[in-house]
């Protein structure tokens, strides 16, 4: 009986589009739902993870002293030899790079020279926005290599974008969990 | 001297309407992004202008600056002819469309229509039927596989839609005793025709978005299987013909739904301006077609003859013969 009043139903609601009409409730809720867009150079801008591998970066050590010992090991295991290290000794006998030049445009961002670095000196760092108008201008030297920023710390949050004019904009900092790619997508 | 502003006003009409028809893709294209977006959870354009207002203006920019490219092999001559034949009878068909009874301005009755013709809908009919030529002759000329395909499929299409848009009328007709759209309006003053023609609004909206060729029914532009069907091989101003060709189609059949089934510029509870009832119920019928497209699936060829044959044609006939014994 029920079953029989359930096919009757389901003819109804076929002869008057239900489905069609319930398509159309979805889509309608769905235009008034939070978009998940993040406007990248506009406004927001996503931070990675500390395992990120960006922009390379060199450490010093605590008194001020650049911690690379220029034993080119990088520069040995480097696949797509992007890395030159020409070193000197200063007068206390320390080997020190003297010239430290890393070609982005080559690089491949493996991390490998980061895992045989044996001074933990080089290391793969969070700044991803690099591009440039010239290739000749994505050979960053040593002097460029120690101030670029590290590893994220917490990563995955959301801060303002370069491009960004407006002052009153969403700005996220980090949160434990990093962003919550989910939190705006309407599950239904 | 009387006859001269008459003149002068028709022309004032005819120059008016033109340049909203082909000023009404700016804001429609916006409209569909935006709403296209956040039915998908984008935010549509945002960089150019506020919330992205002049992307259409950038875009229109782009396509009248880029290279209007012909085939090696087309047909020049029905090539560079089927945008215009696909872009006139939009035009065309809109002298004969009233968007309302009078306004006064400086004190002279000015009426909202170009002519008040007594066979408007006939008219109208037929006028747009000439469109499927800049179709078929776009696909044909291109000399492209898709294109042809995409123009075969458009006219079977539109000739076959075009029956039960004719018959679903028909109700409205014997209702209203006239063709004239200016007295089909008037004979709703009291009642809408969709209280007493459910059954033709369905039959005519549906024909309708396959004669716009929108999804649903926006076979001859699968993009999926056929590129972009008849107009796949068209580039810069000529692309943007058949773009406006088709805002000013789905602008028609807002129009033309409000007019027959909706009372037009009758407006109920509110005391609104006549002429802001219809371009109120308008803007809600253009909503409905953007909002279709981004819901719903594409059909199948061979349903879209099956529903075109053995839904709408019978439906029509049937709502034609009862409309005729009820009210006779």
């Amino acid at each position: 009986m029920s079953h029989a009043r359930h096919r009757v139903g389901a003819w109804i609601g076929w002869a008057f589009f239900a489905d069609l009409a319930s398509a159309l409730a979805l889509t309608f809720g769905y235009m008034f739902s939070r978009s998940v867009t993040m406007q990248y150079p506009d406004k927001e801008k996503w931070l990675p993870y500390p395992r990120y591998r960006g922009h390379h970066f060199l450490t010093r050590d605590e008194k001020g002293e650049i911690k690379c010992v220029a034993c080119e090991l990088c520069a040995r295991i480097c696949p797509c030899d992007c890395i030159e290290v020409i070193p000197y000794e200063d007068e206390k006998g320390n080997r020190h790079p003297a010239k430290f030049e890393i070609d982005m445009a080559r690089c491949l961002f493996c991390g490998l020279c980061e895992d045989a670095c044996p001074a933990d000196a080089i290391a793969l760092g969070q700044q991803y926005e690099f591009s440039s108008f010239s290739s000749s201008d994505l050979v960053v030297g040593r002097d460029d290599l120690l101030g670029k920023p590290g590893k994220a710390r917490t990563g995955g949050g959301v801060v303002a974008a370069r491009l960004n004019t407006e002052q009153d904009v969403l700005v996220e900092t980090s949160e434990p969990q990093g962003y919550n790619w989910w939190r705006n997508i309407r599950r239904t | 001297m009387e006859l001269i502003v008459a003149l002068g006003l028709i022309v004032l009409k005819v120059a008016l309407l033109i340049a909203i028809l082909l000023l009404l893709p700016l804001p429609l294209t916006w409209l569909e992004r935006k709403i296209a977006g956040h039915i998908q959870q984008r935010m549509g354009p945002m960089r150019v202008g506020w919330h992205g207002l002049l992307q259409p203006v950038a875009d229109g920019i782009k396509l009248l600056t880029k290279e209007d490219h012909i085939p090696d092999d087309a047909d020049r001559f029905l090539f560079k002819l089927a945008p215009i034949l696909a872009l006139a009878p939009p035009f065309v068909v809109f002298v004969a469309i009233p968007f309302g009874e009078t306004v006064s301005v400086l004190g002279t009755e000015i009426t909202l229509y170009v002519s008040n013709m007594n066979v408007a809908l006939l008219f109208v009919f037929a006028v747009i039927g000439i469109e499927v030529y800049g179709v078929i002759f776009g696909g044909w000329a291109a000399n492209s596989k898709y294109a042809v395909l995409g123009s075969l499929r458009t006219c079977a299409q539109m000739i076959s839609y075009e029956i039960p848009m004719g018959f679903a009328v028909i109700g409205v007709v014997m209702l209203a005793q006239s063709m004239s759209l200016l007295e089909i309006v008037r004979a709703q003053a009291d009642v809408w025709n969709i209280v007493y023609q459910p059954v033709g609004f369905f039959v005519f909206f549906v024909a309708g978005l396959a004669e716009a060729q929108r999804i649903p029914f926006d076979l001859a532009e699968a993009e999926g299987d056929l590129g972009a069907g008849f107009h796949t091989e068209y580039s810069g101003i000529r692309f943007a013909f058949f773009m406006v060709s088709e805002y000013a189609i789905v602008f028609l059949v807002s129009v033309l739904t409000v007019i027959l089934f909706f009372g037009g510029w009758n407006g109920v509870l509110v005391p609104l301006p006549p002429l802001l009832w219809l371009l109120l119920k308008v803007a809600f019928f253009v909503y409905l077609f953007i909002w279709f497209r981004f819901t719903f699936p594409r059909y199948r060829y061979d349903q879209l003859m099956a529903i075109g044959w053995k839904v709408l044609l019978p439906l029509s006939m049937a709502n034609i013969i009862i409309t005729g014994i009820v009210f006779s």
